[in-house]
């Protein structure tokens, strides 16, 4: 096969690119896959007062705000070496709980649940939202739209604004809560438990009753044996918040457990001539290509990996869910991507029930909220889950605080690779004597949205509507086909 | 009648901040327009559901790229070419939105009393807290656009 070079994606291209090589038989030799990358954030950042971070990474994601707004806070305490009190930390996973739920919610319902819940060979007009509504029944809409609600109504309590918080501060935050804002907070909570609970049964009711749909969940097409990483506390249950970074290798077993300020000893990324995108990857285990198993070092970070990272969860219906989750799908750790969208149920109702924890704790109402930093700024590193994976905030600053290095690890980051590597199944499976079989966008599509990915999500539209083309090249790199999604 | 006028963007992605200056520029000009409101959102999809709702009728105002001069102002539908806002969040685009919301009983302008304004932007992709120079000439003549929507709504 004759060798091509492949330009990575112009700056004024808004659309995803998958190239697809064959080979002399028509088979898939490889598949190289290219996003629009946002840019220029570094540059962006120095120069610029570090407590500016939380207000103006939350503008880096259009739907995870919260996220980066939380890992920004950490950042800042590190750099400011500056503990945070008890109540400041609690309010802060109170919030970031209320985020989950709330993010989990939309993600499921709008995006991975069509998949299921309509079933993958619906027609593409009725596999999204509505299609669900439809199967699930009409009251569903209500439920999912009161979530949405109240999840954006009580950020906006704590955090001084609805979306992009208002809050966060080196030591602690802004502002606390009151008796009577608690009470609404517990009220809500209750009722996003029930939203929760909900949820998983409608997903055993529709999903795991039906045998097509369970054989999809654990078929071979996006089964990658890979690592998995998740921020678990100090009983190695998950915490979305606070912990140290767990890593299992392909058979479960620890792999390595360090603190967020160690990532760098941890990870590496690989550079590929073809694409912007950078691949993290583990550093101990080395860059063995876009391969699954033990000796590659790609790894997932995403609802899945974090409950295969965790020995369990840390409340009592999702620790539950947990068991029957790996129960069903023949024990730990589970690798069938698709799963990831139950695994997200079940770190739903977990949230929900953090939530409610957390706004029944004794010193959630106390004033004590934050710490006044006194040390000189240097170096820090905040590390949070976001929904689609471990989010990495890393400052330098001079002794004025006024940034002059900034390094991101976004969620998605760290799936650079399995993604690429879904992409390239998908197409193994599905074309075959050059010719492709119908569905293969949908497939391709479905490989995405089981990691809910943050594809520059700041200003574009996503996979599931994404904009997309795929061109099919011949061995000589001649294009032989394109199929476009979603493009003007 | 309610009216919304709805600037969408992202304030530090270079010109995809556009629908957001222009919503701020109408303000300056009508925010004491009577039965007018004028917001600034930063989401798309279900985001603008809720921001909808309560209204007759709305304007939307985002960045598009469909390949034309940098500036260009489209006069959109709810069917036409989806902006990046009115594409997706996550996996709804704004139409499904809004027929989510009205089965779930929502009070919500109809499709054909929904207008968008899209404006042909450059780089949306580099950080930046500044419009490119086509962009900031679009901004009078996107401000009097809307101004002869209010109006065109007004004398209806």
């Amino acid at each position: 096969m004759q060798r091509i070079s492949i330009d990575p994606i112009t700056r004024l291209e808004g659309h995803g690119k998958i190239d697809i090589f064959l080979n002399e038989e028509g088979e898939v030799a490889n598949a190289y896959f290219q996003i629009p990358e946002l840019r220029g954030f570094e540059v962006f950042c120095v120069g610029r007062p570090a407590e500016d971070m939380p207000n103006l990474t939350d503008r880096i994601c259009g739907v995870c705000p919260e996220a980066h707004h939380m890992a920004a806070s950490k950042a800042l305490d590190a750099l400011w070496h500056v503990e945070v009190p008890p109540a400041g930390k609690k309010l802060r996973e109170l919030m970031y709980s209320i985020f989950f739920a709330t993010d989990h919610t939309t993600h499921f319902y709008a995006l991975g649940g069509p998949d299921f819940i309509v079933g993958p060979d619906a027609p593409a007009a009725e596999r999204n939202i509505l299609g669900v509504i439809q199967k699930v029944g009409m009251d569903v809409a209500g439920k999912v739209l009161k979530m949405r609600h109240d999840g954006h109504y009580l950020i906006q309590m704590m955090a001084a604004r609805r979306v992009q918080p208002n809050w966060g501060l080196p030591g602690g935050v802004s502002r606390g809560i009151n008796e009577e804002q608690r009470k609404e907070i517990e009220k809500l909570g209750r009722d996003a438990i029930e939203f929760a609970l909900f949820s998983l049964q409608a997903f055993r009711d529709i999903v795991l009753k039906n045998k097509a749909y369970v054989d999809l969940i654990l078929g071979d097409i996006f089964n990658h044996h890979t690592y998995s990483m998740g921020m678990v506390d100090a009983n190695n249950r998950t915490n979305f918040y606070d912990g140290m970074i767990r890593v299992v290798d392909p058979d479960g077993k620890e792999f390595v457990k360090y603190a967020p300020k160690d990532y760098l000893n941890v990870l590496a990324e690989h550079v590929e001539p073809w694409t912007y995108l950078k691949f993290p990857y583990l550093k101990k285990v080395g860059w063995k290509g876009f391969v699954d198993g033990k000796d590659s070092g790609v790894y997932k970070a995403t609802p899945l990996s974090r409950l295969n990272a965790a020995d369990g969860l840390a409340t009592p219906k999702a620790q539950e869910a947990y068991d029957e989750f790996y129960k069903t799908l023949g024990g730990k750790p589970v690798h069938a991507t698709l799963a990831t969208h139950w695994a997200r149920l079940v770190e739903l109702l977990y949230a929900t029930e953090r939530w409610v924890e957390l706004a029944t704790d004794p010193e959630i109402t106390s004033p004590n909220y934050r710490t006044i930093p006194t040390a000189v700024p240097d170096e820090g590193v905040g590390t949070v889950e976001a929904p689609r994976g471990t989010l990495t905030h890393h400052y330098k600053t001079d002794s004025r605080g006024i940034l002059t290095e900034v390094n991101l690890i976004v969620g998605t980051t760290n799936n650079y690779a399995p993604i690429a590597m879904s992409c390239k199944k998908a197409a193994e499976k599905l074309i075959h004597k050059g010719k492709v079989t119908e569905g293969l966008l949908n497939m391709v599509e479905m490989g995405f949205r089981a990691y809910d990915p943050c594809f520059g999500c700041a200003t574009h539209s996503l996979p599931g509507q994404m904009p997309m083309e795929v061109r099919l090249r011949g061995p000589n790199g001649e294009v032989l086909e394109v199929l476009t999604k979603n493009l003007a | 009648m309610r009216s919304l006028v709805l600037g969408l963007g992202n304030a530090i992605l270079g010109d995809d901040a556009v629908g957001l200056r222009v919503a701020r520029a109408v303000a300056e000009r009508w925010s004491d327009a009577e039965g007018v409101t004028i917001a600034e959102e930063e989401r798309g999809g279900l985001a603008l559901l809720e921001q909808l709702t309560g209204f007759d009728r709305a304007l939307l105002i985002d960045a598009i790229q469909t390949g034309a001069p940098a500036g260009t102002l489209h006069h959109l539908g709810v069917d036409s070419v989806p902006t990046q806002r009115t594409a997706t969040a996550h996996g709804i685009n704004l139409r499904m939105a809004l027929e989510m919301g009205r089965r779930s009983g929502l009070s919500l302008p109809a499709n054909k009393a929904i207008a968008i304004l899209g404006i042909e932007a450059g780089d949306v992709l580099t950080f930046a807290e500044t419009l490119s120079p086509e962009l900031e000439l679009a901004i009078p003549p996107a401000v009097e656009a809307v101004r002869e929507w209010l109006r065109h709504e007004e004398d209806a």
